[in-house]
């Protein structure tokens, strides 16, 4: 059996940060107009409306602490029955905590994950040339 | 434009019967509640020149509500949207009324939302998700594809900055469905809660178990707006809008940036600067209550109690009839019926003029009330009212 769940799909918006997924690099849009960071990028700028944006690297080697988390104990979306209960969490970054991505923090229980708990950046392959950022703890 | 404070009214409330499983359609759960309205106001349907009503692609047209009506109005629109969807096209009748083009308006919300399109229901195409939903490729491929999850991640991190408990929480729960015990209509009457069992409930999404959800029914419910003027001529005892903020957005707020802003934050000064009141002249309210949650972080928002002691005043019953500020009184949404909100209307309608008077239904001397619509901590719209 395959990879069951969704596969992020890339369109013209968001194409440079899911490419730079599938290189286990994380790409980040930036506004040059008034330099916020935007996530989730967009067609323009949604602090400032500028269409001047560009991307910008931030390696491979990420961390960051959970800012917020739910567990599923239900998958409300096909592909995530077994990997109840599921934690997803919004997680802000270490060295820009003005950045915060979603994602599962991976091998965690429910018992475990609190706001404040560091993690790690890792890439899952889940289809051919196609892999997503998620976390696990530090 | 002049203030439009107390000179228009809402004249007729009306609804279908609710249940889990309607067997009919929208359009005719809407004209069951268009001619509960219309009873309800004394006014024959052709005397109603504008139909309105917001849907998420899961009900009829105004047009053919209007059309089975007997009617040819003037003016009909429909509009994708969930909650606050209701204070918005109160305000857009409201202008369409002023600038002389019409005379008296009929807003539904319609839906079979239990046995036919489920807000929470699944069975949604993946991909179709990731493209509708702003930012969907961000949340889906993580299995975040519920409001009940999205909500969540608002939930903890507001409980973690300012100490609320699931006990809070279930203080919220716990006096909606007492008000459900006084409503022969609600759908969770002759079902109360108490804490223990609340307590006991095992999570179906943390920090949420199955009695902070709303409720998904089939349902339709329909009020009637005109001038001031005009309602004096009404059968019904009109209830005047006082202040209403239509609609505000913060932007990008829904996922993740900032969790401590929400727009209920930027209406509430607005809907009390129209309304020339303070949170402490509200004799009752109707919260937007798609989740248990949503209701503390409004409190807070309208000012009813100060963040950080939102949790002691629902743990002291003050959301309960007979408490400082009883809320959601039929139930809400969480134990009455669900329409994205306009339930929450018809009640608060019904409490400011008295209907219940005798009953233990009725809040006692309820002269103002609060009626708050919230999608999402993106955006938000409120309304108040008086008798």
């Amino acid at each position: 059996m395959g990879y069951q769940k969704p596969i992020p799909l890339k369109t013209q918006d968001n194409r440079p940060y899911w490419d730079g997924a599938d290189r286990h690099e994380l790409i980040l849009q930036k506004c040059n107009s008034c330099h916020q960071y935007s996530h989730p990028p967009g067609p323009s700028c949604a602090k400032c409306g500028s269409s001047e944006l560009s991307w910008e690297s931030q390696g491979s080697d990420i961390n960051g602490k959970v800012y917020s988390y739910i567990v599923s104990y239900r998958p409300f979306l096909p592909g995530f029955q077994d990997d109840l209960p599921l934690v997803i969490a919004i997680v802000e970054l270490e060295m820009l905590p003005q950045v915060k991505l979603i994602g599962n923090i991976l091998q965690c229980s429910p018992e475990d994950i609190e706001v404040g708990m560091p993690v790690k950046m890792v890439w899952m392959e889940i289809a051919d040339e196609r892999s997503l950022p998620q976390w696990i703890q530090l | 434009m002049e203030s439009i404070k107390n000179r228009y009214a809402i004249v007729g409330v009306g609804e279908s019967e609710r249940s889990k499983n309607s067997g009919t359609t929208p359009l005719h759960l809407a004209l069951d509640a268009a001619r509960a309205a219309l009873n309800d106001a004394g006014l024959q349907a052709k005397e109603i020149d504008g139909f309105m009503s917001y849907s998420e692609n899961d009900s009829c047209t105004s047009h053919q509500l209007a059309t089975y009506l007997g009617v040819r109005p003037k003016y009909v629109k429909d509009i994708l949207g969930g909650g606050s969807s209701t204070e918005m096209l109160i305000a857009d009748a409201v202008g369409l009324i002023e600038s002389g083009q019409l005379n008296t308006v009929l807003i539904y919300r319609s839906m079979n939302g239990r046995s036919g399109v489920r807000m929470g229901g699944g069975g949604w195409d993946v991909n179709m998700l990731q493209t509708a939903i702003e930012g969907g490729s961000f949340i889906i491929p993580y299995g975040a594809g519920s409001p009940a999850q999205w909500f969540g991640l608002f939930a903890t991190r507001h409980m973690h900055e300012t100490g609320l408990t699931e006990e809070h929480l279930g203080h919220v729960c716990l006096a909606f469905y007492e008000h459900a015990q006084r409503n022969p209509k609600a759908y969770f009457y002759g079902k109360p809660l108490t804490m223990e069992e609340y307590l006991k409930t095992p999570y179906l999404s943390y920090p949420f178990k199955k009695h902070d959800f709303c409720l998904e029914s089939d349902e339709a419910n329909a009020i009637i707006v005109t001038s001031a003027e005009r309602a004096e001529g009404c059968k019904s005892r009109p209830v005047y809008i006082m202040g209403l903020s239509a609609r505000q957005c913060v932007s990008h707020a829904h996922y993740w940036n900032d969790l401590t802003e929400v727009a209920a934050d930027y209406v509430a000064p607005e809907v009390y600067k129209m309304a020339g009141v303070k949170p402490e002249d509200i004799d009752v309210a109707s919260i937007y209550d798609c989740y248990s949650w949503v209701v503390l972080r409004q409190l807070e928002a309208y000012g009813f109690a100060p963040r950080g002691e939102v949790g002691n005043f629902v743990a002291e019953g003050n959301l309960r009839i007979g408490g400082k500020l009883p809320s959601n009184t039929a139930g809400g949404m969480l134990s009455e019926g669900y329409t994205h909100g306009m339930n929450n209307v018809l009640e608060i309608v019904r409490q400011v003029r008295h209907e219940y008077k005798g009953t233990v239904r009725q809040v006692e001397n309820c002269e103002i009330g609060i009626c708050t619509g919230w999608a999402g901590p993106d955006m938000a719209g409120a309304m108040i009212l008086r008798n």
